[in-house]
């Protein structure tokens, strides 16, 4: 009963799961099964049975007219099949090493932390040793920080590597896996939600130690002080939201939604846009900030360029 | 084996025909089919669920669902008025479709049409 089963199962796997064909496939195997329990029954073998009932069985292309999706079988293109397994695999182990990703963006973003600590408690005298020094302690202190977190980018996110085809080609899933993605990303949800909530706080107060300590003391200690707070501040709420934001994306990549949607795959100029375009701009930035110096405007660059990519995106997206 | 493409006109003539006399669900149709043909035709599942959908869109028979066997409510087709109407169209196409075809088969006892067969 099995093979006849699959065999029913591998047939409907290309076609989309409207309640029309679920219901045809259960009328079907209701039918296929009425038959092979006959033919047991009249004392034929277990494969007998099933070699009738699937030669019997006819053509789905007879269905498309009466189900609607005539076209769809006829067009039948070669789209890969994501398998139930392979999804629950991919969702795995995208929770799985989102927390080493995050851990390396965690030390990236506090990497200066120490040289910036110790360069503020030496402008408010606790520290009295040679600035240079200290400089010194710092930039390993720095190196050693960034350098274990690209072992860690390196270490882990090749194990991701091998999903890359799935944000990058079509595909498709079949009705029980979309279900059970769908279940995953809604019981995902409000967790996500809460994180995204609490890390967007967490980037907006993490403003204020910068822009209140001026306010209160001109002691130039605090000031430098005050950005090892605010780094902490951003580094925790990142680190929170890869975390948590991991299952839904993973989601997200497996229904082909948002950023992965079929339209966007299959979009490849908008692709090549998109790369031409953020080279262009790091080019521009890194550029115009070594030849003029002029670091403290140059960064005005990424906002800007962010802007307008949007405009860029709405353009393309109404052309095609 | 009977060709499906000669007796695609009438597979709906033959669902409905054993319909008129009560309800009934899809293998049970199936099987009467081959008992009464003398497994002569055997019609497909396929072929059988889209004649069930052609119907039911047509309005010439209803869907219900039926007592449970195995645990699961069969789906039961019964015909409607306007498939008796339809099927007893289908019955007088039948004879006319037969006596126009009859014209031009060849009866064993024909001895023009064998010489000119052989």
């Amino acid at each position: 009963m099995n093979t006849i089963k699959s065999y029913l199962d591998n047939m409907f796997l290309r076609l989309p799961q409207t309640d029309d064909v679920t219901r045809a496939k259960m009328e079907l195997l209701a039918m296929m099964e009425d038959k092979y329990n006959e033919l047991k029954n009249n004392g034929k073998t277990e494969n007998e049975a099933i070699g009738i009932v699937i030669s019997e069985f006819g053509n789905l292309d007879e269905l498309g007219d009466s189900l609607g999706i005539k076209q769809l079988i006829e067009n039948k293109t070669e789209v890969s099949i994501v398998t139930y397994e392979e999804a629950k695999k991919y969702i795995e182990d995208s929770r799985a090493i989102a927390p080493k990703t995050a851990f390396g963006v965690l030390l990236c973003i506090i990497s200066p932390i120490i040289m910036l600590l110790l360069i503020g408690l030496r402008e408010l005298n606790i520290i009295i040793v040679k600035e240079d020094l200290l400089i010194a302690i710092g930039l390993v202190v720095l190196i050693s920080l960034v350098a274990t977190a690209v072992s860690y980018f390196i270490r882990f996110s090749s194990k991701l590597e091998k999903y890359d085809y799935l944000k990058i080609n079509p595909f498709e899933l079949d009705y029980e896996t979309e279900k059970m993605v769908k279940s995953v990303q809604n019981e995902d949800e409000p967790p996500y939600k809460s994180a995204i909530a609490v890390s967007v706080v967490g980037y907006i107060l993490s403003a204020l130690p910068v822009i209140i300590t001026p306010l209160v003391s001109e002691v130039e200690g605090f000031g430098v002080l005050s950005v090892t707070v605010t780094l902490l501040i951003v580094a925790l709420s990142t680190y929170n939201i890869i975390i948590k934001s991991a299952a839904n994306d993973a989601c997200n990549v497996l229904l082909q939604q948002g950023d992965y949607s079929v339209k966007n795959k299959t979009n490849k100029k908008f692709q090549t846009i998109t790369t031409v375009y953020w080279c262009i701009t790091v080019a521009v930035f890194l550029g115009y900030s070594f030849i003029t110096n002029n670091w403290g405007m140059s960064w005005i660059i990424w906002p800007v360029a962010g802007v307008l990519f949007g405009a860029i995106k709405a353009i393309t997206d109404s052309q095609s | 084996m009977i060709s499906s493409d000669v007796i695609r006109g009438y597979n709906d003539t033959m669902i409905l025909s054993l319909l008129l006399n009560e309800p009934s669900y899809g293998y049970e149709i199936s099987k009467r089919i081959r008992e009464l043909t003398e497994e002569k035709y055997i019609m497909k599942e396929t072929t059988l669920y889209s004649a069930f959908k052609r119907l039911e869109t047509n309005g010439f028979i209803d869907a219900f669902a039926g007592a449970e066997t195995n645990g699961k409510p069969r789906t039961y087709y019964r015909i409607t008025e306007a498939g008796k109407n339809y099927y007893k169209d289908k019955c007088e196409e039948w004879e006319i479709t037969q006596e126009v075809i009859e014209k031009f088969i060849v009866k064993e006892n024909n001895n023009e049409y064998n010489k000119k067969l052989s």
